[in-house]
C-alpha cells in the first residue's frame, strides 16, 4: 500500500476530468474513475452503453490526454487473427523469392544431392519469417508501440466468440504468441478500451478481466456542458431549450432514441440556421437530424407542440 | 479492512451479483489504489470492478448503500462524518481490543457495565461490532435465526454480568434505586441496538435468499404440482431458460458458418501470386435450417400441466426459427401463427380455450397431424410430441405416427407422467413408443432444460 498514492486518488480523478474537458470531452465522475483505475491497475476497460454516448470518443479523448497514439481495431463478424494481430507479407516474400531465384542457384552450387541442398536452405529459412516480413495489425502495433498506446477495440460484441477468447491472453498479460517468432510482450502497457453495444452478451471470462464502465445517457446538466463545449456558438437559452427537448424526447417510446451525438448535430444545425428560439414548425422540419426512423418521426409528430412548449418553458 | 471487504462481497453475492474470486482480488487492489477517503469514489470504483452488467450495477448500488449505512457513532467517535471511515476505525480498534484483552473478543464485565453506565455510545458500538464479528453474524440466513443471533451477541458482550448486577441491585433496592433504573433502561437500549444491527444484517444477507430458494425448489417440483400462484415465477423461469438456450443456439449457428474450400475462387484470386495458393476462399455453405413440428396435448387428462407444456411449446417457437406448433385434445389444429402474434400469456390462454379440456383422442389427432404435416416432413424435421399417451382406450394413432416417423429425421415424445405410470390404465405409451426415436419423462423444469438443450443442439 502506498499512502501517498491513496491521498492523491481523488485528486488524480479530478485532474483527469479537467484534462478531458480541456480537450472538449465532458466526462462524468464515473468515466474519470474508470480511466484512473485502468491506469493504476493496468487493466482494460469494457465500456458499455447505448450507441452515441461517446464510448469511442472516450478513447480518442484519452489518447489526446495522455498524448499517446490511438490504435483502433474495428470488430466485425469473421474478424480473425490475420486481420487483428499480424499477417506475413506474402506478396513481399514472393517478390523476394522471385528476385533471389538466380541467387538460389549460386547458393546451391556445389551441393550434392537433395539432402545437402535442403540443409543449405535450412541455413536461410528464417530469413523469410522475421519481423521484416511481418505486417503488424492493430493488436501487435499496440504492443510494439515504444511509448505505449491507447488501444481501442471497438464493438467487441460484433466479433465472434472465438475472437473474444483469443483476446484473453492479450488482455490478461499484455502479450501474444506468434508461432514463428515467439512471445511478444508489450514494451509499455497500453491502455485498452473495449466497447460494446450489447448486441450479444459478452463472455464472463472477458468481463472478469476488465473494469466495467457503463455510460448511460447524460443527465440534463451534463448534456448542456457537452453541448457548450462542442457547439460554443449556441446561445445559452436555446441550449437549455434544446437539451430539455431532447431529454423529454428520450422518455417517449422510440425505435431509436436520439443520442448525444445527435443532440450535437442538431445544435450545429440550429446554429447554421441562425435560430434564436425553438418553435414547432422549425422542430418539425429539422427533426430528421434527431430521429432516424420514419416511424419515430410520425409517432412523435402529434407530441411535437407540447414537447416544444415544455422546452421553451423550462428555459 | 479485508474482513469488511469480504463481508461486503458476501452481501453482494447474497444480492445476486456474481462476484468471482479474481474480481474480489481486483477489488482489494482497487481499494489499495484509491483508499477510503471519498465515499462516492469508492462506490464508483468498486462498482466498476465488481458489477459487470447493468442490472448488477443497480443491485450493487443498493447493496453498497445498505451495507455502509452504519449510522454515525454518537459520542467519542462522532467527529468523523464519513461512515466508511468510522467503520474501518471501528474495525481497527476492535482488533486492538482483542489483543489487549488477550481473550477472544469478550469485553470485561467492567467494559460493558461501565459503557452502559457512562452511556459511552462509541464504546458500545465498538463492542457490538466486535460481538457481531465473533458470532459471525454475516452467516445469518433466515429470519428464524434472528433471536438466536441477538442472544449470542448479547452473551458475547457479557450481558450475563449485567444481569447479575441488576439482580444484585434489585435485592438491595433501597440504596441503589436510581442506578438500578438506569441500568435497566441501558440494558433495554442495548437490546434495541443489537437487534437493529441483526435486522440490518439480515436484510443485507438474506433479502434475496427467499426468491433464490424458491426458484431452486420450483426447478425440481413436478409440473403438475406447481400451484397457480407460482405460475408467474414459473413463466419467468421458463423464459430465462429459453433465453439462455437462444444464446447457446446463436453461438452454435455462428460456428457452423465457416464452410468448405472454394477451389475455383481460390485459384482465381491467387492468379496474382503466380498461381501459388496464398489466399484461401471459403464456400459459405447455406445452413440447413432445422425444422421442428411440435404437438401438444391439452386435453382433460393433462389439464394441470397443459399450461406449462404450452409455455414450453411457446418458448421452443421462440428459440428455433422454423417451428410449427400444434395443439389438440381430439381435433388437432395449428397454433404457430397465433404464437407468433400473441404474447405468451394470451397465447396459452387462447390455445387452452380453443383446444383444451376435451377428452383425448390420439387416433384422430395423429390422423390430423399426418394430413396437415406429412408433406412438409422430411429428413430434416424433428417431430416433438408432448402428451401423456392416454387415449381413453381408443385408437392411439400409432400407425399414423409410424408413417410420420418413417419420413421424419426423428420423433421425440415427452411424457409429463412419471415413468412408473406409463402403460397403466388407458396409457398407450408402449404402442406409441415404437414409433418414436426417444421417449422421455418431462416432469420438471430440469427435464425441460435438458431436452430443449438437446433439441437445439442436434436440430442443427
Amino acid at each position: 500500500m502506498n499512502p501517498k498514492n491513496k491521498k492523491d486518488a481523488a485528486g488524480h480523478i479530478a485532474d483527469i476530468r479537467e484534462g478531458f474537458s480541456s480537450s472538449g470531452y465532458i466526462a462524468s465522475k464515473s468515466i474519470a474513475t474508470a480511466v484512473y483505475l485502468a491506469k493504476a491497475l493496468r487493466k482494460p476497460v469494457l465500456v458499455e452503453g447505448p450507441p452515441g454516448v461517446g464510448k469511442t470518443e472516450l478513447a480518442n479523448a484519452t489518447s489526446s490526454l495522455l498524448d499517446k497514439p490511438l490504435i483502433r481495431l474495428q470488430c466485425y463478424e469473421g474478424l480473425d487473427e490475420a486481420k487483428a494481430l499480424y499477417e506475413w507479407k506474402y506478396g513481399k516474400q514472393l517478390l523476394y523469392t522471385q528476385v533471389l531465384k538466380e541467387k538460389l542457384s549460386d547458393l546451391m552450387a556445389g551441393a550434392k544431392g537433395l539432402r545437402q541442398s535442403i540443409e543449405r536452405l535450412h541455413e536461410f529459412d528464417d530469413t523469410f519469417f522475421n519481423e521484416e516480413f511481418l505486417e503488424p495489425r492493430p493488436l501487435l502495433k499496440a504492443l510494439w508501440a515504444d511509448r505505449g498506446a491507447i488501444l481501442l477495440i471497438d464493438e467487441i460484441d460484433k466479433s465472434d466468440q472465438e475472437f473474444e477468447a483469443f483476446l484473453l491472453e492479450l488482455l490478461q498479460d499484455y502479450q501474444i504468441s506468434i508461432p514463428e517468432i515467439g512471445t511478444v510482450k508489450a514494451k509499455t502497457t497500453p491502455v485498452v478500451f473495449l466497447t460494446s453495444n450489447n448486441t450479444r452478451e459478452i463472455g464472463d471470462a472477458l468481463k472478469r478481466r476488465c473494469i466495467h464502465l457503463y455510460i448511460p445517457f447524460p443527465d440534463s446538466k451534463l448534456e448542456q456542458r457537452i453541448i457548450e463545449s462542442r457547439v460554443p456558438d449556441l446561445e445559452t437559452s436555446l441550449r437549455l431549450q434544446l437539451v430539455t427537448f431532447v431529454q423529454n424526447l428520450r422518455e417517449l417510446d422510440l425505435k431509436k432514441v436520439p443520442a448525444v451525438s445527435e443532440t450535437i448535430d442538431w445544435a450545429r444545425t440550429l446554429v447554421l440556421l441562425h435560430i434564436k428560439e425553438l418553435d414547432t414548425e422549425l422542430v418539425r422540419s429539422t427533426l430528421n437530424v434527431l430521429l432516424k426512423f420514419q416511424d419515430d418521426i410520425e409517432n412523435v409528430d402529434a407530441e411535437l407542440s407540447s414537447l416544444t412548449r415544455k422546452a421553451i418553458k423550462a428555459a | 479492512m479485508t474482513q469488511i471487504l469480504s463481508d461486503f462481497i458476501l452481501a453482494l453475492r447474497a444480492a445476486d451479483v456474481r462476484v468471482s474470486t479474481a474480481e474480489s482480488i481486483d477489488a482489494a487492489a482497487t481499494l489499495d489504489v484509491i483508499g477510503f477517503e471519498q465515499r462516492d469514489v469508492v462506490k464508483e470504483a468498486l462498482s466498476q470492478v465488481l458489477a459487470k452488467t447493468d442490472e448488477d450495477k443497480t443491485r450493487f448500488r443498493q447493496c453498497f448503500d445498505r451495507f455502509f449505512a452504519f449510522e454515525h457513532v454518537e459520542g467519542t467517535l462522532s467527529e468523523s462524518n464519513n461512515p466508511i471511515e468510522s467503520v474501518s476505525k471501528n474495525a481497527d480498534n476492535s482488533g486492538e481490543d482483542k489483543s489487549e484483552l488477550g481473550y477472544i473478543g469478550t469485553p470485561t464485565d467492567k467494559g460493558l457495565l461501565s459503557a452502559l453506565g457512562d452511556a459511552d455510545a462509541g464504546a458500545l458500538q465498538q463492542a457490538i461490532a466486535t460481538a457481531a464479528r465473533n458470532v459471525r453474524l454475516p452467516n445469518i440466513r433466515i429470519f428464524t435465526q434472528r433471536g438466536m443471533y441477538i442472544r449470542r451477541m448479547l452473551e458475547d458482550m457479557g450481558i450475563d454480568e449485567v444481569d447479575d448486577k441488576i439482580f444484585e441491585l434489585a435485592r438491595s433496592e433501597k440504596t441503589y434505586g436510581k442506578e438500578l433504573q438506569q441500568l435497566r433502561e441501558a440494558k433495554a437500549r442495548l437490546f434495541e441496538l443489537v437487534s437493529e444491527v441483526v435486522d440490518r444484517q439480515m436484510l443485507l444477507y438474506t433479502a434475496n435468499a427467499w426468491p433464490q430458494l424458491r426458484e431452486e425448489i420450483l426447478h425440481k417440483t413436478p409440473l403438475a404440482r406447481i400451484e397457480a400462484r407460482d405460475f408467474k415465477i414459473m413463466q419467468e423461469l421458463v423464459y430465462k431458460l429459453a433465453k439462455r438456450l437462444v444464446a447457446m443456439h446463436a453461438r452454435r449457428r455462428r460456428v457452423s458458418r465457416r464452410g468448405h474450400l472454394d477451389v475455383r475462387r481460390t485459384i482465381r484470386r491467387n492468379i496474382k501470386y503466380d498461381g501459388l495458393l496464398f489466399e484461401t476462399v471459403w464456400k459459405k455453405i447455406r445452413i440447413e435450417r432445422p425444422k421442428v413440428v411440435a404437438v401438444c396435448d391439452v386435453s382433460g387428462s393433462v389439464e394441470n400441466v397443459a399450461g406449462f407444456l404450452l409455455l414450453f411449446l411457446y418458448s421452443i417457437t421462440e428459440i428455433i426459427p422454423k417451428v410449427r406448433a400444434f395443439a389438440f385434445s381430439s381435433r388437432l389444429g395449428e397454433v404457430t401463427e397465433m404464437f407468433n402474434r400473441l404474447p405468451v400469456a394470451e397465447a396459452v390462454a387462447q390455445t387452452l380455450h380453443d383446444y383444451g379440456h376435451g377428452s383425448t383422442d390420439y387416433g384422430s389427432a395423429m390422423a390430423d397431424l399426418e394430413q396437415l404435416t406429412l408433406e412438409d416432413i422430411d429428413h430434416r424435421t424433428t417431430v416433438l410430441v408432448l402428451g401423456d399417451a392416454r387415449s381413453n382406450y381408443g385408437d392411439p394413432g400409432d400407425h399414423a405416427l409410424r408413417r410420420i416417423h418413417e419420413r421424419a429425421r426423428r420423433v421425440l415424445w415427452l411424457n409429463p407422467e412419471p415413468k412408473s405410470f406409463w402403460n397403466t390404465g388407458d396409457s398407450a405409451m408402449r404402442k406409441l413408443a415404437v414409433a418414436c426415436d426417444r421417449v422421455e419423462p418431462c416432469r420438471s423444469l430440469r427435464h425441460l432444460e435438458r431436452i430443449v438443450g438437446e433439441i437445439a443442439r442436434t436440430a442443427l
